[in-house]
């Protein structure tokens, strides 16, 4: 309650001095764009050398900075990371409108360039954010040559990354489940493919990724532990352009252009893999032979594609959509297996300037997710699948109130559907029938207002207020503030606090440390309350020199009503699943330490986490079931105390690129068995000579991972444009990580269990299982 | 770099990428903490068949497995217990007499004679002291035989040699049912049946419930249907028991504890059920 009273004081405090403002502040305001094709560039900034005072462009590109009044010109420096800066001289008497476009021209003097993004870091409340663009994305190597955004945002400090097949994000300790992944701000319910090895977002579709690990902006909700917000470019509206790549398993195109130049214009990109075509005709070559099984088909593909319209000065309208489905097929003499699944988004955005002080950002926006297992036997069929969908509209302001303050308020309501577990099983003749599911209907809501105000020459607070609530079967509300404070020691070194809590109404249904497609969504009832996050963070930014930015950060997470599942629960065609669920509590703390480059030649940089995180108090919904450990605390499988990162892009000459990886982090937790006994079973049954007994949930560490990848990007210009063949060399040293454990029983040479129902064992040996070896790729690249 | 250097790289890469495919699982050394040995129980009551119980004890994971199967049984049997099972009334007290059953090839270090009374109304309780003092206490009821209908072999069409087995139940409605099926292939007590699962009819929309096989079996064969209808806690106890089974040595499984029916204060697992089932034998014919 402290909070909110301080955070409500704040706020009045705000309105009071905006009645006393002095008429002798003048506003500037507008856009930055990429000279090159128009897109709005996030995160630039607008310097004032003389008065000091600065903005970044928002995630709409629009920027709003308020100066004194004045009859001296004064010059505006608006610079972006990769790009020349451009100054403006301004005669700061009346209100301005100031769009600017920024172009990678020449090489500028990478201080300067360096000194401008670091320093703007520097002076904001934001901590706890890591942000990537694709550009940096494709440089760097990839499994099976795939680029993939939400791969290398996992060798950022703070996000585990790469252990062997455990493809989950785990941001501070937080599960999963718990990372809130929005394209174009539509929720993306299952943001892999491939059992997560690959993720949905086409490198060549997306602008850039920012993702929050804490110090949450007032404007997110839903999700305890990280937001990450993928951005779609919004295509080029200067010429027509195309972008594409042959790869080891897919090729991409994207094509993009104006449809009316400066004004508006459009983008559509798709992505395939093709293993599937291959695989049909080998299959189709031993058609005739009775020996040989058939390869099961399976291939995935995304489509993304985005239009935009200028519709005069002040306003901008965005519609874009996203389509990707994973397809695995296998058809015999007696059956047919088809599972599919996969996302749909779309979006519709409408940005509009009320005044140079106020932008309006209203967005609807529609996420589908949903998988489907349909298989059929002779004279029998079986259909199971659940699904997701969410309607949501919300509506966003941005309020330069004065040098001072900058207000951020808005509301948002959400319709979501969920249809758990549908079954649908039977005989052709209807005979036989078997049916089952659940589907249930949610609304959800929030409203927010953030202020973030500067405090003299040091200080800036941004405190927030977010409430938020669900209405299912039953209410829930929640009270969620925000703060973040910052004091700038000086141009080079700067202190930052935050506190956020957050409330998450929805949790997703699975056991596995792997993304299934069958993993679904469930939303808070009366028995599942909604998770709840308390998050205190502290860290210091330090130039040194002036190319390397040193960001430490320190935080404590608490987690309550937490989610996890009964010992060997039905997740699968459950009618009944909220009686699987136990609940339960959680906390993490840990230390991030990261250094990064991002001008030069040489660009990259190095993370190293170091955390703790445990679970426990779990107690089943259902009274009959069990949850093994008696409520004692445990670390979760994603308990990763080491976690090391380096990433080093060099670029060699104009046409040759290295770039490297290097990763060490802790090795995964695993539960195994401790004792054995004998399960005799009834008359006609098997005799299980070893029925595993296990013991403390997850007390063992798998051995730790280490995998280093090597990438060259060779660039060709032809007449036509421009294209690269990337080599990407995955797990150079050719280590064998582990992905799982196993203990197997030893039979003497020639004794088979499946045969002799009576085999003895003649002990039991250990052994782990890896997934990838040294695995090289080639990918030609091109744009035009 | 010469551009025709490339793709000589790139396959020689990938070449070796491919050749190292292989060996992808590897034995390790592993120390597992210190396993303190529990209990185990299994008891399974058989309308008209003689009560017999089987006490043994489990072992650390990586104890040392005796060389013949004689020693293996004797090195896990719990002798020197008391055990009564009571029933309206009366106790049956279960003598540590080891017997095997020569056709079930099942054994059952205590046991007694008597015929376990059909009484579907009725409890059966169990209790076992053990030699340390301990006690293991359970609890069951017999269940009714929940009768095959009918079995149904369909031959395909495309290869009219190899044929199908639908078994056909009734499912009573008006109640929660748990059944184990076992589906025998030419032999039954002695063999690995080619199916064994648990169900449950939370998704029965009408009372048939149909359980079938892809086409396995020729002119000829026998196939041994049997159906269990078993109760909730012998339904936890096998689903927990084979989900540690399998759990072990697969990525996407959930290791859980055994869901097990003995109380006391010995900690000990297992189960003690009623045997209720029907079996009827097939001959494929066309």
């Amino acid at each position: 309650m402290i909070f909110i009273r301080l955070i409500t004081l704040t706020l009045l405090f705000c309105a009071a001095n905006q009645i006393f403002a002095q008429q002798t502040k003048i506003t500037v305001s507008g856009a930055v764009k990429d000279d090159d094709n128009g897109e709005t560039l996030i995160g630039a900034s607008v310097y004032d050398a003389t008065s000091g005072n600065g903005a970044t462009t928002n995630e709409y590109g629009f920027y709003s900075l308020t100066l004194p009044m004045g009859n001296d010109s004064i010059t505006l420096e608006y610079s972006y990371v990769g790009f020349q800066p451009v100054n403006r001289r301004i005669l700061p008497n009346k209100n301005l409108t100031l769009n600017v476009r920024l172009g990678t021209g020449v090489q500028l003097q990478e201080v300067v360039v360096k000194a401008n993004a670091f320093q703007e870091s520097i002076r904001s409340t934001e901590m706890s954010v890591e942000q990537i663009t694709t550009k940096e994305v494709k440089v760097i190597p990839a499994l099976l040559g795939e680029s993939d955004i939400l791969k290398v945002i996992q060798l950022k400090p703070g996000i585990p990354s790469g252990s062997e097949g455990n493809t989950g994000l785990y941001v501070r300790g937080g599960g999963g489940d718990q990372n809130l992944i929005v394209l174009d701000e539509a929720i993306v319910y299952n943001a892999n493919h491939l059992f997560g090895f690959f993720s949905t977002f086409n490198t060549d579709a997306v602008k850039d990724l920012k993702l929050y690990k804490g110090g949450f902006p007032a404007q997110y909700g839903g999700r305890l532990s990280s937001v990450i917000d993928v951005r779609m470019k919004d295509g080029n509206n200067q010429r027509f352009a195309g972008t594409g790549g042959i790869g080891l398993i897919s090729s991409r195109l994207t094509l993009e252009g104006p449809i009316e130049k400066d004004k508006s214009s459009f983008i559509v990109s798709g992505r395939r893999t093709y293993a599937d075509l291959i695989t049909r005709q080998v299959n189709k070559a031993n058609d005739d032979n009775p020996d040989y099984n058939p390869i099961p088909d399976y291939y995935f593909y995304d489509l993304n594609t985005k239009v935009n319209f200028d519709l005069g000065e002040n306003d901008r309208l965005f519609l874009s959509g996203y389509f990707g489905r994973d397809v695995f097929s296998f058809n015999g003499d007696f059956f047919d297996f088809n599972f599919s699944w996969g996302n749909k988004t779309g979006t519709a955005r409408w940005n509009h300037v009320f005044s140079q002080k106020l932008f309006h950002n209203l967005t609807f926006t529609y996420s589908d997710y949903d998988y489907n297992i349909e298989t059929k036997l002779t004279g029998f069929s079986f259909k199971v699948g659940s699904d997701v969908q969410d309607a949501n509209l919300k509506s966003d302001f941005y309020y330069g109130l004065n040098d001072n303050h900058i207000l951020r308020f808005g509301a948002s309501a959400t319709h979501h559907s969920f249809g758990v577990g549908r079954l649908k099983a039977g005989s052709d003749d209807g005979e036989v029938s078997f049916s089952g599911g659940n589907d249930f209907t949610a609304y959800s809501m929030g409203a927010y207002i953030a202020d973030e105000m500067s405090l003299g020459k040091h200080w800036k607070i941004n405190t927030g207020l977010r409430l938020s609530g669900f209405a299912n079967n039953t209410f829930y509300a929640g009270i969620e503030p925000r703060i973040a404070a910052l004091y700038n020691v000086n141009t080079a070194l700067s202190f930052k606090a935050s506190y956020a809590r957050m409330f998450q109404y929805q949790h997703l249904v699975s056991t596995s440390g792997i993304s299934l497609p069958t993993d679904i969504w469930y939303p808070s009832t009366k028995q599942i309350k909604p998770q709840r996050s308390d998050q205190v963070a502290i860290g210091v930014e330090k130039l040194l020199g002036k190319q390397y930015l040193l960001t430490n950060e320190y935080y404590v997470k608490w987690l309550r009503n937490q989610v996890d599942f009964v010992d060997g629960a039905q997740l699968f065609a459950n009618d009944n699943l909220e009686n699987e669920f136990a609940i339960g509590k959680g906390y993490g703390y840990g230390m991030e330490l990261g250094i990064e480059k991002q001008e030069g030649n040489l660009r990259g940089w190095v993370g190293y986490t170091l955390a703790m995180v445990k679970r426990g108090d779990f107690m089943p919904i259902d009274d009959t079931k069990v949850f093994a450990g008696d409520g004692k605390y445990f670390f979760p499988r994603y308990d990763r105390r080491h976690d090391f990162s380096l990433v080093l892009m060099y670029e060699l000459t104009r046409r040759i690129t290295l770039s490297g990886t290097v990763i060490y982090g802790s090795g995964d937790r695993t539960w195994l068995p401790v004792g054995r006994f004998v399960l005799q079973d009834v008359p006609g049954a098997n005799f299980q000579p070893i029925v595993p007994v296990y013991g403390e949930r997850n007390a063992f560490r798998l051995p730790y991972f280490f995998r280093s990848d090597l990438g060259i990007v060779y660039k060709f210009f032809p007449k036509w444009g421009e294209s690269d063949l990337t080599l990407s060399v995955f797990n150079l040293t050719n280590r064998r990580n582990a992905f799982f454990l196993f203990l197997e029983p030893q039979y003497d040479k020639g004794v088979d269990p499946l045969i002799d129902p009576l085999a003895i064992p003649t002990g039991v040996a250990a052994k782990q299982v890896s997934l990838f070896p040294i695995i090289g790729s080639l990918t030609w690249n091109f744009k035009f | 770099m010469k551009s025709v250097a490339w793709p000589s790289f790139a396959v020689l890469l990938f070449a070796f990428s491919f050749q190292s495919c292989g060996n992808l699982e590897k034995e390790i050394d592993l120390n597992l903490p210190v396993y303190e040995s529990q209990y185990v129980v299994e008891c399974y009551l058989e309308p008209g068949q003689p009560f017999g119980l089987l006490l043994t004890r489990s072992a650390p994971y990586f104890e040392p497995f005796p060389t013949d199967l004689l020693n293996f049984v004797e090195n896990i049997l719990v002798d020197s217990a008391d055990v009564t099972i009571t029933h309206n009334g009366v106790d049956y007290i279960l003598a540590n007499e080891p017997s095997l059953n020569p056709f079930t090839l099942k054994v059952f270090n205590y046991t007694n004679p008597a015929l376990v009374p059909t009484d579907f109304d009725n409890d059966f309780s169990l209790k076992i002291t053990l030699p340390n003092g301990k006690v293991i206490t359970s609890t069951t009821r017999l269940l009714p035989v929940v009768p095959i209908d009918s079995v149904v072999i369909e031959f395909d069409a495309k290869r009219d040699t190899l044929a199908r087995c639908l078994t056909y139940i009734s499912d009573d409605p008006a109640q929660a049912n748990f059944y184990r099926r076992m589906l025998h292939h030419n032999s039954l007590l002695d063999s690995i049946p080619n199916q064994d699962f648990t169900t449950n009819d939370d998704y029965v929309d009408d009372r048939t419930i149909v359980f079938g096989t892809s086409y396995d079996f020729k002119e000829g064969d026998t196939i041994y249907n049997t159906m269990f209808h078993i109760d909730r806690a012998y339904f936890d106890f096998w689903e927990s028991t084979f989900n540690a089974i399998n759990s072990n040595g697969n990525p996407f499984g959930q290791p859980s504890s055994i869901i097990s029916n003995m109380r006391g204060d010995a900690g000990a697992i297992g189960i003690f059920t009623g045997l209720s089932y029907d079996r009827v034998m097939t001959v494929v014919k066309k």
